[in-house]
């Protein structure tokens, strides 16, 4: 399982900074950042980011429909190829924008792709071909930068997931989002074509790591999630890293191996209960 | 940042390399580093300058974030709200916001949006959703619309580097007499060079590079630029006419004149696609240690 460390505060880049070198210094995957009131644009604190952390993967998780997604396209790319491909764009409807989320999805696809194209939705229909745009006009576009990744990483966000079946798209799955619902989701969906081998992640809090382990050892289970976003203080990267991971990595690997990977905290094999007193 | 045919260069080098020319210049003690933004363009130019600025802002502690300009017609309102109050944010409020018009007919169509509704879009959509920022906007462009908005708005003036001296006089009385009382600056092509040989060289490629883009691209007197080969060749020889190309001495002069006529920001274009990143740093060494020094007491 791979994991993504969200910020439980992000007032100021520097909370942000220390999270992502926390979680760099770790050994996890990367940092999740969302909106919060100081710093409402995700993608500009990945971009700031990327400036000071190496290697760490950035996903960003975004509304999308209530701009131009050209625009939201175009920022993701920036930031990709500032940071040598590291991003992945989680996207959800835009409050009120459910109905054009679709398009969304569609067009941040043939953005991403480097070669010209036209696109004519419900909503957006691109180029526009106005008539008042008369000087050299183009009757297709390409969006520029091209990613540094060949296909930039997509993921579904907030609900969308019916859309993220049929694109084989990667789906964020809330927290509130539980196991048996998730695990009805993807029953077709899994063996779809499609869909094989793209990302399934959900979002967690971080409380202690005998519950975090509970939940994505039920969660794999249910519907073979291979991702965890988990909103975490600096404090709980260690154990999420060398206590967390590797027990759900070992329900899968040959026993034996328990002694060798639990001589710091003996107590989490036995039942992932700590001692009484412990 | 471009990667053009006459310096090919890896995306992801372009970012690491206008980082490197911010903290220097940041070190050096220059005021701003300013970017220029085009969408759909064929040469990696950056749709997304506030991103691209951010990286800089992690990495330099006073240097501000400029651009020059911002296409800010172009922009969804609230999403450039956000992207703003975010940089602004994480730089420690660094931010001069320097807003144009745009120009290309197809960036707007790609949008949905016409061009002739630029500026009613700029006035009525975006610059009261950056209205936080009033004093730290500069609006781009020389005509008497633009001049009037910004000395109604409170707003500074970022001039186009295509004008000569002698013609700041009667557009800073004209932003001055509409009430404007923003700081004023203006963009210029700038080349420090040793000898008469490098300046030459400069000359020719900044003319070719001028050519390969307004040629193809840009609506002169509304036609493509190359199918009006002449109005195109006086745009050039304006261009070249108008660049800070030559010695510390020369280029200090020549600033010290747009001083007179009233100019107190200089955003000096010094990366073009024929220079080397060493080539680059060594500009803004120069700019900083034998063009500043001369311009002591310049008023």
């Amino acid at each position: 399982m791979r994991f993504l460390i969200e910020p439980v505060e992000a007032r100021s880049l520097d909370h942000v900074l220390r999270l992502a070198e926390a979680t760099h210094a770790a050994g996890l995957d990367g940092v999740l950042l969302t909106a919060s009131e100081t710093l409402p644009a995700p993608l500009v604190v990945a971009a700031a980011v990327a400036a000071r952390v190496p290697d760490t993967r950035l996903a960003a998780l975004v509304d999308g429909g209530d701009r131009h997604p050209i625009q939201l396209a175009e920022e993701a790319a920036v930031v990709d190829v500032a940071s040598g491909g590291r991003v992945i764009l989680a996207v959800r409807p835009a409050p009120g924008r459910e109905d054009v989320y679709g398009e969304v999805l569609d067009l941040l696809r043939l953005s991403f792709a480097a070669r010209p194209f036209r696109f004519e939705g419900r909503h957006w229909t691109v180029p526009a071909g106005l008539d008042q745009n008369v000087h050299n006009p183009e009757r297709r576009v390409r969006v520029t930068p091209a990613p540094a990744q060949a296909r930039l990483e997509l993921w579904v966000a907030g609900g969308g997931r019916e859309q993220a079946f049929p694109r084989g798209l990667g789906y964020l799955a809330d927290t509130s989002e539980d196991d048996a619902d998730l695990q009805r989701a993807w029953q077709d969906a899994a063996t779809a074509p499609a869909s094989l081998g793209a990302p399934r992640a959900r979002r967690e809090h971080w409380t202690d790591a005998p519950t975090l382990l509970a939940r994505l050892r039920a969660a794999r289970g249910a519907w073979d999630q291979d991702w965890a976003a988990v909103a975490a203080p600096v404090e709980a990267l260690r154990e999420i890293a060398s206590v967390v991971r590797p027990r759900v990595q070992l329900d899968r690997l040959p026993p034996g191996l328990e002694e060798f990977w639990d001589e710091t905290e003996p107590w989490r094999l036995a039942g992932d209960t700590p001692p009484a007193g412990g | 940042m471009q990667s053009t045919a006459a310096r090919p260069t890896h995306p992801t080098v372009l970012y690491r390399e206008l980082v490197e020319a911010a903290e220097l210049a940041d070190r050096l003690g220059f005021h701003g580093i300013w970017l220029a933004e085009h969408r759909l363009w064929y040469d990696g130019y950056c749709p997304a300058l506030l991103h691209a600025e951010a990286l800089v802002a992690a990495r330099t502690t006073r240097i501000r974030l400029g651009q020059a300009m911002l296409v800010g017609a172009q922009h969804d309102p609230a999403g450039l709200a956000r992207n703003v109050a975010t940089l602004q944010q994480l730089s420690g409020g660094r931010v001069e916001l320097g807003l144009g018009l745009g120009h290309r007919d197809a960036e707007f169509d790609a949008l949905g949006l016409r061009r002739d509704r630029r500026g009613r879009r700029l006035e009525e959509e975006i610059l009261p959703a950056v209205e936080g920022l009033v004093d730290r906007i500069w609006l781009g462009g020389m005509a008497t619309p633009t001049l009037e908005r910004a000395a109604r708005r409170g707003h500074s003036l970022v001039l186009p580097q295509t004008i000569y001296t002698h013609e700041l006089a009667p557009i800073l009385d004209e932003y001055r007499s509409l009430g404007g009382r923003g700081t004023i600056g203006i963009m210029r092509d700038t080349w420090v060079a040793a000898d008469g040989r490098a300046a030459d060289r400069a000359r020719e490629r900044i003319a070719a590079h001028y050519l390969e883009e307004a040629g193809a691209w840009w609506v002169l007197k509304g036609t493509v630029g190359f199918e009006n080969p002449d109005q195109l060749a006086r745009q050039r020889d304006r261009t070249l006419r108008a660049a800070l190309i030559g010695t510390p001495e020369e280029i200090a002069a020549r600033l010290r004149a747009d001083v007179a006529a009233g100019v107190e920001v200089f955003v000096l274009r010094v990366d073009y696609d024929f220079h080397s990143q060493a080539e680059l740093l060594e500009q803004i060494h120069r700019l900083a240690e034998e063009v500043a020094p001369l311009l002591e007491g310049a008023t």
